[in-house]
């Protein structure tokens, strides 16, 4: 399939929205901002039309009306700090009447479906060259901006007092938010941006590791997600955006699948394969400074008739540092022998 | 030294929250901030943070490196996925703190360097309370503040938090102001208390406090000193 230009075009625009979107998903999960990216997807849909309208390259124009109304929303939430979830509905209201209007009156002489639930088939040079610009132009703002927006969503008031500039900051992000939804659009479609922002991230989120784990994690399942999308969706013809987002939320589905399994088995699997015959756990034993007997779990294996086995609390550290405590079985055996 | 004079604010169009404060902190001092709930305290600690300004008065402060300690339970989202390490790294870089060793040294102080690699929301109350003192520590402050350190803390953590706190007074000559509920730890740690009660706020002595807190609560007058 990579015979053909569109789909060099589309896999290499799919690459850097792979990156691009956990890296503003994260900031906006964390920050309970998931509805901004929805909002402003909408909004980027009033731009595409406006650009079909006047002539201009439909990536820029959306760019330029949802940087509008990020900027918009986040001058509003200042003024309106109560209502911030009801500006969103109307920002979103707006864009959308926006749209409707201008499609449906005729102004617009193209087909907008492309746009809507993303097409491979569309995707041009041109294309490439301003997803390249503004991911590169993005990525760089958001390195530069990484502790500092790390640091105002995790302690805003703390990140105030040490002299950061949260209103400024967030004036960025807001175009950074509109910036990623502008290139995404034309492979992922307007339908379905606003899962890949937040899905990758919730995925990422349930394997419980820091910030930055967390961001690599994104973007490796947001990179599954897109490329398995785009691929299935090449083979059967469908729009990428619906398989896109059908991946996200399967690869979410696995992670959380075995996740729970985490969370039954209380530790980390050493293998998976072994999973359904697991039913023993091997401790260390020690005691603590007032003679408690605790247990340090090593691992999970498959009980053998002759070992002993005893029912007690188990009170250890999950891989994540987790202090738990269970109740369950365990054994001696000659490799961890009872202190 | 921080400076205030005739200090009143409200939120808006609402009454008085702290009216006509007058207050001196000087260098090196150790003060405790009392008072029931809602009576202004949290405000009176923003007001000196900068984060909101006085209605009308002014308040003049020559402290240059301000360090600030949350309260724990307060804006600390435990599920945030952020280790020790990238809390303060993010602090590091906000504050513009050199030198590659100084999480560890911060930490260390706190005697909470294995705790490094740990998530935040794996941590316990008195142990988040010792990061975000390590945290405040790395900028070499000369002006420390605390909203109650001891909410959510065990007894052992407790004393281990104040300790730490009067040390850090005592051999750094850092100025700690700290907003209390804990009247026993205010009263043993602290050189003055500043108490206020609907909006207005004197300075008094612990013993001082106390027997105003007697009569207020018991109607007792006179109480013998052990």
């Amino acid at each position: 399939m990579f015979q053909y230009n569109f789909m060099q075009n589309a896999f290499m625009i799919a690459i850097l929205i792979s990156i691009l979107c956990p890296l503003i998903g994260m900031f906006l999960v964390l920050k309970r901002y998931s509805m901004m990216g929805d909002t402003l997807s909408h909004a980027s849909f009033a731009g595409v039309a406006a650009g079909l309208m006047v002539h201009m390259h439909p990536i820029l124009s959306a760019f330029c009306l949802t940087s509008v109304f990020g900027i918009l929303i986040e001058i509003l939430r200042r003024h309106f700090k109560n209502y911030a979830e009801l500006i969103l509905v109307v920002i979103l209201s707006l864009s959308v009447g926006i749209a409707i209007t201008l499609i449906s009156s005729g102004l617009v002489h193209a087909n907008i479906d492309s746009f809507l639930f993303g097409s491979i088939l569309t995707v041009t040079r041109e294309d490439f060259y301003i997803v390249l610009f503004l991911s590169i132009l993005s990525l760089f703002i958001i390195s530069r901006l990484y502790h500092s927006l790390m640091f105002m969503i995790f302690d805003e008031e703390g990140a105030k007092i040490s002299g950061i500039n949260i209103k400024f900051i967030n004036y960025i992000f807001a175009v950074l938010v509109a910036a990623t939804i502008s290139v995404s659009i034309r492979i992922v479609g307007i339908l379905v941006i606003s899962s890949l922002i937040a899905l990758p991230i919730a995925t990422a989120l349930q394997l419980k590791k820091g910030f930055k784990m967390t961001l690599l994690f994104g973007v490796l399942f947001s990179f599954i997600d897109i490329i398995s999308g785009i691929t299935i969706s090449y083979w059967i013809n469908a729009a990428p955006g619906g398989v896109i987002a059908i991946m996200s939320v399967l690869v979410l589905a696995f992670v959380l699948f075995f996740q729970n399994h985490h969370f039954l088995g209380n530790i980390h699997l050493p293998n998976f394969k072994n999973m359904s015959k697991i039913n023993c756990m091997i401790a260390n034993e020690r005691r603590d400074s007032d003679g408690k007997r605790k247990f340090r779990i090593q691992s999970i294996f498959k009980p053998a008739w002759h070992k002993k086995y005893q029912t007690t609390k188990f009170t250890f550290k999950t891989s994540q540092s987790e202090q738990r405590t269970i109740n369950g079985r365990y054994s001696v055996s000659k490799s961890n022998p009872r202190r | 030294m921080i400076h205030i004079k005739n200090m009143y604010f409200s939120y808006e169009q609402s009454s008085y929250i702290l009216k006509n404060l007058n207050f001196s902190i000087q260098d090196g001092s150790y003060i405790s901030i009392l008072g029931e709930n809602g009576s202004g305290k949290s405000t009176f600690i923003k007001l000196l943070l900068n984060l909101l300004i006085p209605t009308s008065g002014h308040i003049e402060n020559t402290f240059i490196r301000t360090a600030y300690v949350p309260q724990r339970f307060d804006s600390l989202n435990t599920q945030f996925p952020i280790t020790i390490e990238e809390i303060l790294t993010c602090y590091q870089k906000a504050r513009h703190v050199s030198g590659k060793k100084i999480i560890d040294e911060s930490l260390a102080l706190v005697k909470m360097q294995d705790y490094k690699k740990s998530l935040i929301g794996t941590l316990s109350g008195g142990q988040c309370q010792k990061i975000f003192i390590a945290r405040a520590l790395m900028g070499n402050p000369d002006l420390l503040i605390l909203d109650e350190p001891s909410n959510g803390v065990d007894i052992k953590s407790q004393n281990e938090i104040y300790q730490l706190i009067k040390n850090l007074n005592q051999e750094k000559k850092i100025t700690v102001i700290c907003v209390e509920h804990n009247l026993k730890a205010a009263i043993k740690n602290s050189t003055l208390l500043y108490h206020i009660a609907q909006g207005v706020g004197h300075i008094c002595n612990p013993q001082d406090y106390i027997r105003e807190y007697l009569i207020e609560n018991t109607g007792v007058e006179n109480y013998v000193s052990i």
